[in-house]
């Protein structure tokens, strides 16, 4: 590439950077020092140190909020896929029609924002909402309350996820030939055996794709844990805001803030450095 | 065993649509809490939104800040596009990482930033302060839709502009933009529902000032669960449905008009991906 | 130099090189900050419900009227925002009121403006007392029990009174009533033994369903049944009443928390806060604000004006007050500060 460049013309060489430049400058004011200040304050508030990260390392409570977070995580990840992975394969052997309906229900659910999504499995679990009095109705006497537990928000965040999955999914196996399976099935293979050897290897990308978008987007959910959770099994992005919100912790704040960020930026390298970043946005 | 997959599939639809539909009843009744059934049928909250100041002051800043999200995201990132679909040069790896990271740092991160950075600017609860934090967490999607249309641009329609005597000038205004349009477009309304979506960030730095609908939203939510949240739960179901309506009536009544069987327009699947 | 020393001298310094740069493109478009300083406008922190609709009948409406000056609510009320708005200067709102305990948590800080007395011994430190307001024992009469809820000990009786339960998550109201309801009589709680308070809570945690933040959270959750059983302030409480939910409470063990209005420091609105503060606290307009939102009126000059009829609700009244116990924020026993930190480990572990 360093050839190209000293082949070009002096103004056409500038010409990219000046292009880049307004964007790149915005960038480093506005994103990349707020995170160094981030990353700054976990170690100079209150004290300058690796106090806050011996803290949130070794305590209790942080150890736990964050094996929570990761095990939320990838629950929502797998009921995702549970999810996902069917309504594709229907959407895949449905009419078109009916696929296109179910397509437009979901880009509906990707639109809506998350907050109104959220709200409304409020309504849905509440008390008073349809679910208790549906179980009410068909004969449970005393349903038990399930907002505001383990359960509610994690329903809600796999409702508000699976869109990613089910998009990603789907668009792998609408490229699968349908000669494919039956050239597969010709040659005996059918069931389980026709899943395994033939549909579960060709649409292994999406698969892929949709569990570290569900995954990395479910590792720093802030809204639903706190709306729907119980301050007893919060996430580390809900603990992070009340680290500042209620006591102006800010180092401490920050280093769970940094714990998170290296975390997420891990799992997208490895896989980065196994199908490339861009396929999983792109 | 298909008997059962349908009924599976059945039961995941209706997962998908119930949270989507169940807001539309709530808002229209007359109980103060989350009751359903409801008891009774009134548009009593359509009209309190319609005249509550507190909702209707974060909605106009919202659609405000998303406004202006839009046309400093489009300004800063359609240029740096340009750079870096057409033209090869050293740090070009680099640049495309930067313009992917927002994406990839939770928003928490940011707020926690943003709330202390901004907060030493003096930019907290200032409308400027959160459209300068939501452009840069726009940036990365606008930039991946807009590079996707670019990269699909035929340029020879270019080349033979300027082979026809165009100056490069006449060439971008007249040809290559025309073209663009829809792409353009596309992009801008990504960056500007990311702002008018965001709400982890506004929580930390809208202030009084700059509450956003979001914001009011959250806080709303987590203090009393007041039925107003469902009439704007409905009317943002409501624009979302028309928007993804719109383009299909719209084609259906040009073909019934025209009799002309036109190009089928893209897949929505292709756009989403570009979403996720 | 240690390394404190070092970071300290630099800190204000990259701070002000990033002001210098992204400030510059900024004040333009930032303007409207500064030219509202010059107003006459006033905003008061609020707590929403019913405290709300008593207050700007009785307190922001009429003085409105007298002054001129516009009064703007901002919520929800919190502590951490009046610490914030005084470090990075962008003030969201003047007045705000705050409880004992955090004015001696505010003045460790510096967060607060010194205000004259507006009746002789309003001042608590730079706080003027305004009304008292309690935390009570409320339930759903149709959780199906039998007998009646008396006091924090049958809160936690979980056989006799089997449900759901929610208490505020906040530390400094909660520990006392533990301790009453492991048996410590109400005129020997301060200061608290908190190891023991943390002790006797391990054994509700497990029942508690929600722990509240909002006040209009708590009406909610007692007014739609999400929760059987609550400690709930009293405003709240008749909230729900009022609005024909099936509830009930008791005054017997309630804990009575006084609230003081107080000025934040440096605030551009500065002579309309205390001008506010002091009409606020003045005997007529409180008692409207306390009989309408039935508090009890701190200043004693403002009680010749409150109707006997509104007396049942009041924590203050000569029935109730003898049933109830008030927060000790001198001889708390901890530093509340501390002691809500281990609260919120122990909440989420």
């Amino acid at each position: 590439m360093a050839v190209t460049v000293s082949n070009l013309a002096g103004r056409k060489n500038l010409w990219p950077w000046l292009l880049l430049a307004p964007l790149a400058l915005y960038l480093a004011l506005f994103f990349l020092v707020p995170l160094g200040q981030v990353a700054m304050m976990s170690v100079t508030e209150p004290r300058v140190g690796l106090d806050n990260y011996e803290k949130v390392l070794t305590g209790t409570l942080y150890r736990r909020v964050f094996i929570n977070t990761f095990f939320t995580a990838a629950l929502v990840t797998v009921c995702c896929l549970l999810v996902g992975y069917p309504l594709a394969y229907l959407m895949n052997h449905t009419t078109e029609r009916r696929a296109m309906a179910i397509l437009l229900l979901i880009t509906m659910s990707f639109w809506t924002s998350f907050l109104v999504r959220t709200y409304a499995w409020m309504v849905l679990l509440g008390n008073n909402g349809p679910v208790i009095w549906l179980l009410a109705t068909i004969g449970f006497a005393d349903p038990p309350g399930i907002l505001f537990t383990r359960f509610s928000s994690t329903l809600a965040m796999v409702h508000i996820l699976a869109p990613y999955m089910i998009m990603n999914i789907y668009s792998v196996m609408k490229k699968i030939d349908p000669a494919l399976i039956r050239s597969a099935e010709s040659m005996g293979a059918y069931g389980t055996s026709l899943f395994r050897h033939v549909y579960l290897p060709l649409t292994a990308p999406g698969i892929a794709n949709g569990s570290v978008l569900v995954f990395v987007i479910c590792l720093g959910f802030y809204v639903t844990p706190v709306l729907l959770g119980s301050p007893t099994e919060q996430m580390a992005a809900g603990l992070i805001g009340h680290q500042i919100e209620q006591f102006l912790a800010f180092g401490l704040g920050s280093a769970m803030a940094i714990v998170l960020l290296i975390v997420t930026l891990i799992v997208l390298w490895i896989y980065s450095r196994r199908f490339g970043l861009d396929r999983l946005y792109g | 065993m298909d008997r059962l997959m349908r009924w599976i599939g059945i039961g995941i639809v209706i997962f998908i649509a119930a949270p989507l539909v169940i807001v539309v009843p709530m808002s229209f009744s007359t109980a103060a809490s989350l009751q359903f059934p409801p008891p009774g049928f009134s548009f009593g909250y359509y009209v309190q939104y319609f005249n509550d100041p507190t909702w209707l002051r974060p909605t106009f800043n919202s659609l405000f800040i998303g406004a202006m999200t839009t046309i400093l995201t489009m300004a800063l990132v359609v240029p740096a596009t340009f750079a870096l679909v057409r033209h090869k040069f050293w740090g070009k790896g680099v640049a495309n990482l930067m313009m992917m990271m927002p994406m990839a740092v939770p928003h928490i991160v940011m707020a926690v930033g943003y709330y202390s950075y901004f907060g030493s600017l003096r930019l907290v609860h200032s409308h400027l302060g959160v459209v300068l934090a939501h452009t840069c967490l726009s940036v990365p999607i606008t930039f991946l839709v807009l590079s996707a249309n670019l990269k699909g641009f035929d340029r020879t329609l270019e080349r033979a502009a300027r082979s026809l005597g165009a100056t490069p000038r006449q060439t971008f205004w007249y040809i290559t933009l025309p073209i663009l349009r829809p792409g353009l477009m596309i992009s801008a309304l990504f960056a500007f529902i990311q702002s008018f979506d965001e709400t982890v960030v506004a929580i930390f730095i809208s202030g009084r000032d700059a509450e956003t609908l979001p914001r009011r939203m959250f806080d709303s939510i987590r203090q009393e669960a007041d039925p107003v949240i469902a009439v704007i739960s409905t009317l943002l179901f409501l624009a979302v449905f028309l928007g993804l309506i719109a383009p299909h009536v719209l084609r259906m009544v040009r073909r019934s008009l025209v009799r002309v069987p036109l190009p089928k327009p893209k897949k929505m699947a292709a756009q989403h991906r570009e979403a996720a | 130099m240690t390394a404190k020393q070092r970071s300290m001298l630099v800190r204000p310094s990259r701070r002000r090189f990033l002001q210098g740069t992204a400030a510059a493109a900024a004040t333009t478009l930032a303007t409207p900050h500064i030219a509202r300083a010059q107003n006459t406008e006033l905003y008061i922190n609020s707590w929403g419900g019913p405290w709300l609709e008593a207050a700007t009948a009785n307190l922001f409406d009429p003085f409105t009227e007298e002054t001129g000056i516009k009064i703007n609510t901002v919520s929800p009320v919190s502590f951490a925002k009046l610490a914030q708005q005084v470090r990075t200067g962008v003030y969201e709102f003047d007045v705000t009121t705050l409880g004992g305990g955090d004015i001696v948590r505010a003045n460790e800080a510096g967060l607060l403006e010194d205000i004259e007395p507006p009746y002789e011994g309003a001042l608590f430190q730079n706080g003027a007392a305004s009304h008292a307001f309690a935390t009570k024992l409320a339930w759903r009469t149709d959780a199906g029990w039998d007998g009646t809820p008396q006091n924090w000990a049958d809160f936690w009786d979980v056989e006799r009174f089997p449900g759901s339960r929610s208490l505020q998550r906040y530390a400094a109201r909660v520990l006392p009533i533990a301790l009453l309801a492991d048996g410590v009589p109400m005129d020997e709680l301060y200061p608290l033994d908190i190891e023991r308070a943390f002790a006797k809570l391990d054994e509700i945690k497990p029942h508690i369903r929600v722990w509240w933040t909002g006040g209009s959270q708590s009406t909610q959750l007692l007014r739609d049944g999400e929760v059987d059983m609550i400690g709930i302030w009293h405003g709240r409480y008749y909230e729900a009443l009022d609005a024909g939910a099936p509830v009930a409470a008791t005054w017997n063990q309630a804990e009575i928390d006084r609230a003081y209005w107080v000025v934040a420091k440096d605030t551009p609105n500065m002579e309309a806060a205390k001008q506010f503060v002091e009409f606020a606290t003045s005997p007529k307009p409180l008692a409207g604000f306390v009989t309408q939102g039935n508090y009890g009126a701190l200043n004693p000059a403002a009680n010749e004006f409150i109707p006997d009829s509104a007396l049942p609700r009041m924590p203050t009244s000569p029935q109730n007050y003898p049933l109830t116990f008030e927060q000790d924020m001198a001889n708390w026993g901890g530093d509340p500060h501390e002691v809500s930190m281990r609260f919120d480990e122990w909440l989420a572990t």
